[in-house]
C-alpha cells in the first residue's frame, strides 16, 4: 500500500507535467493537442538517441530538438484552422499522432528501451522499511520543482499575467494589446518541451517505446478531465488522482486497476462535470 | 394572377430540386444494385472478400456518422461499440448457436447495454470533453477485453467461431456471405435513413446546431444524446457481428485507439452527415490499405498525413466534393 502510493506520487508527478502543458494550451488557444502524448515519446527517443554521445545532458538537448518542432507544427496545421470549432484542433493533432507514432516506428523500430539510471542514483534507500530506488525520488522531485516553477511563472511574472488574461476572455486581452497570435505559438513550444523533459527524464522509469504517448495522453487527459478543462490547480489535482487510483488500485487488483480508474473518473464526472474544483468547462 | 418573377423562379427552383432528388434516388438504388450485383459479375474470391470487409466497416462508419455527423458528437472512442459486438456475436455463436439473427440480436443488445452505461457519463458532456471522454473509455473497455482472460482469450483473442446459420443453413464463405453482408448494409442504410429524416433526426441537427438553445426550446438534450448514443452502438454491434463470422475470430486490437482513429478518419473522409459517404471513405479505406501495407511500410506514417491534409483542407470529405459537383449537375438556380 505504501509503496504503491509513493509510485503513484511518482507517476503523477510525471502526468502533472504533462497534463499541465495539456491544459495551459487548451486554456490559452481553445487547442485540445492530441499530439503532445508524442511529444513526450519524441523526448524520450531523442534522449535515447543523443545519450551515447552527449551524455546526461542529452535531457535537456532532446526538448530543445522537440520545441522547433512542436513550433513548426504549431505554424502548419493549427494556425490555420483557429477560426474552425475547437473540435478542429483535436482531429489535426490526432493525425499528427498517428503519423508520428508512425514515424518513430518506421525510423527506430518498435522495440521497447530500458536504460539504466546515472551512475550517482543507482542505489536504492530505505523507506520505512522498503527499499526505493533512488532515481525514481529525485527524477519525481524534479518534475515536481519543473511544476511549481510553472505555476510560479503564471501566477507572479507579467507574461504568467498576460496568460491569465487570455485564458479568461481572448478578445478582451486582444483589445488590451496582448499579442495573443505569438502567445500562443510560445506557450505551444514551451509545453511541449516540458513535455518532452518529462518523457526523458522518465526514461530510465517507464522505458521508451512508440506507444508510450498514448498511455501518457489517455492519463492527461483524464487528469484534465477531472481538474476541469483548463483550469490548471485542478489539472495537477486531477493528475494525483489519476495516478493514485492506478497504482493504489493495481496493487490489489493488478491489471483491473484500470476499470477502478475509470468508476473514480465517472464518479467525479457525475458528480462534478466540471471538474473536481467545479471552474472547468463542459464543453 | 400573374405570378411574380419571384414566385416563378422559386417554382423553377423547387423543379430542379425535385429532379435532382430523383437522380439522387435512382443513384442511390443503382449503388445499391450495383453492390447486390458484384458476385454475378465474375470478381475474384479474393476481392469479394476485401469487399465484404469493406461494406463492414461502411455499416460501422454509417454508425458513427449518426454521432458525428448528425448530432455533432466526435467521439473518438467508437472502435467500443465494434468490438465489443465482436466478442458478444463470437461468444455467443461459440457456446449457444451459431445462428447469424440470433448472434447479432445479442451483438446488438450487449452493444445497447454498453452505450447505455457509458451514455450515463458521457451524454453530460460535448465537444472536446466527449472526444476525450469518449477515447478514455474505449481505452478501458480495450485493457478490459484484454484482461478478462477466461471470456476473452485474452490478447489472443477468440478463436474459432463458426460460419453463421441463416433459417437453419450455413452460410458459405464468399459470395453467399458477400450478400448478407450487402443485403445488411442495404437495410442499415435505409433504416438510418429513416431515423435521420425524421423529426427526431431533425431534433439531433438542431443539437449539433446550438445545444444550449436546443434546450431552451425545450429539447431534452441528453436524453436525444442518450438514444443516439445507443443508436449508433447498436448499429456498429451488427457491423461488429459481421466481422466476427468474416475473420471466425475476435481480437483486442479491434477495441483500440488505433481502431477507433481509423474508422473516425474514414468517416470524415467519406464525409459526414451524409450516411452514404462514410460507406465510400471505408470502401476506399480497405482496399488502399491492403494496396499500400503490402508494399509500403511507412502506412501509418501516410494516412495520418492524409488525415492531416483532409481535416485541414477538405472537410467536407469525399460527400462534400461529390454533391457539390452533383449540385453542379441539377442547378438549384436557374440561370
Amino acid at each position: 500500500m505504501f509503496v504503491n502510493s509513493l509510485n503513484g506520487i511518482i507517476y503523477g508527478s510525471f502526468l502533472a507535467l504533462t497534463s499541465l502543458g495539456l491544459s495551459l494550451v487548451f486554456g490559452l488557444g481553445r487547442v485540445v493537442n492530441f499530439a503532445h502524448g508524442v511529444l513526450y515519446a519524441l523526448g524520450g527517443y531523442f534522449f535515447i538517441i543523443f545519450l551515447p554521445s552527449l551524455g546526461w545532458s542529452a535531457m535537456l538537448f532532446a526538448p530543445l530538438v522537440v520545441v522547433p518542432l512542436a513550433i513548426a507544427m504549431e505554424w502548419l496545421t493549427i494556425a490555420p484552422i483557429r477560426n474552425r470549432d475547437e473540435i478542429y484542433t483535436l482531429l489535426v493533432t490526432f493525425g499528427l499522432s498517428f503519423m508520428i507514432t508512425g514515424a518513430i516506428e518506421y525510423l527506430w523500430g518498435t522495440e521497447t528501451t530500458l536504460i539504466k539510471p546515472p551512475v550517482i542514483f543507482q542505489g536504492t534507500v530505505d523507506i520505512l522499511g522498503n527499499q526505493f530506488p533512488v532515481y525514481r525520488l529525485f527524477a519525481s522531485t524534479l518534475s515536481l520543482l519543473v511544476t511549481g516553477l510553472v505555476f510560479v511563472f503564471i501566477q507572479f511574472t507579467p507574461v504568467g499575467l498576460k496568460i491569465r488574461a487570455i485564458t479568461d476572455d481572448n478578445e478582451m486581452a486582444e483589445a488590451l494589446g496582448i499579442n495573443t497570435r505569438w502567445l500562443l505559438t510560445s506557450i505551444f513550444g514551451g509545453a511541449a518541451g516540458f513535455a518532452a523533459f518529462a518523457g526523458a527524464l522518465g526514461a530510465p522509469i517507464f522505458s521508451v517505446e512508440p506507444e508510450m504517448g498514448m498511455g501518457i495522453i489517455i492519463d492527461s487527459f483524464l487528469a484534465v478531465i477531472l481538474g476541469g478543462l483548463g483550469h490548471l490547480p485542478g489539472t495537477a489535482v486531477g493528475a494525483f488522482i489519476v495516478a493514485l487510483a492506478k497504482s493504489i488500485g493495481g496493487g490489489y487488483i493488478a491489471e483491473w486497476a484500470i476499470a477502478v480508474l475509470f468508476l473514480v473518473v465517472a464518479a467525479i464526472m457525475v458528480l462534478r462535470p466540471r471538474g473536481v474544483f467545479g471552474r472547468g468547462r463542459i464543453a | 394572377m400573374a405570378a411574380s418573377p419571384d414566385v416563378e423562379n422559386r417554382v423553377e427552383d423547387a423543379s430542379r430540386t425535385r429532379s435532382r432528388e430523383v437522380a439522387t434516388q435512382v443513384l442511390l438504388a443503382g449503388s445499391a444494385l450495383l453492390v447486390l450485383a458484384v458476385p454475378f459479375l465474375g470478381a475474384s474470391p479474393f476481392f469479394i472478400t476485401l469487399l465484404t470487409e469493406a461494406l463492414i466497416f461502411g455499416i460501422w462508419a454509417m454508425s458513427l456518422d449518426l454521432l458525428v455527423g448528425y448530432t455533432g458528437l466526435v467521439s473518438f472512442g467508437h472502435a467500443a461499440s465494434f468490438g465489443f459486438a465482436t466478442y458478444a456475436a463470437g461468444i455467443f455463436a461459440m457456446n449457444i448457436s451459431a445462428d447469424f439473427f440470433l448472434a447479432t440480436i445479442v451483438a446488438i443488445l450487449t452493444a445497447a447495454a454498453v452505450a447505455f452505461l457509458t451514455g450515463l457519463v458521457v451524454t453530460r458532456l460535448s465537444g472536446i470533453a466527449f472526444a476525450i471522454l469518449t477515447l478514455c473509455i474505449c481505452q478501458v473497455l480495450f485493457q478490459i477485453s484484454v484482461v478478462w482472460r477466461s471470456f476473452t482469450g485474452g490478447l489472443d483473442g477468440l478463436i474459432g467461431v463458426p460460419l453463421p446459420t441463416l433459417f437453419g443453413r450455413e452460410v458459405e464463405p464468399g459470395e453467399e456471405f458477400y450478400l448478407l453482408t450487402a443485403a445488411t448494409l442495404i437495410i442499415c442504410y435505409l433504416l438510418l435513413r429513416r431515423v435521420v429524416e425524421s423529426p427526431f433526426g431533425k431534433t439531433l441537427l438542431a443539437i449539433r446546431a446550438n445545444e444550449d438553445r436546443a434546450a431552451a426550446i425545450g429539447i431534452d438534450v441528453r436524453r436525444h444524446k442518450l438514444v443516439i448514443l445507443i443508436l449508433s452502438w447498436m448499429t456498429g454491434g451488427v457491423a461488429g457481428s459481421l466481422f466476427v463470422f468474416l475473420k471466425a475470430g475476435a481480437n483486442p486490437m479491434t477495441l483500440y485507439w488505433i481502431e477507433s482513429g481509423n474508422i473516425l478518419a474514414i468517416t470524415i473522409l467519406g464525409g459526414i452527415g451524409t450516411l452514404f459517404g462514410p460507406i465510400v471513405g471505408a470502401i476506399g479505406f480497405i482496399f488502399i490499405r491492403d494496396q499500400v501495407t503490402t508494399m509500403y511500410r511507412a502506412w501509418q506514417f501516410s494516412f495520418g498525413l492524409a488525415f492531416v491534409l483532409a481535416v485541414l483542407f477538405m472537410p467536407s470529405g469525399i460527400a462534400g466534393i461529390a454533391e457539390r459537383i452533383w449540385r453542379r449537375l441539377w442547378p438549384a438556380r436557374s440561370s
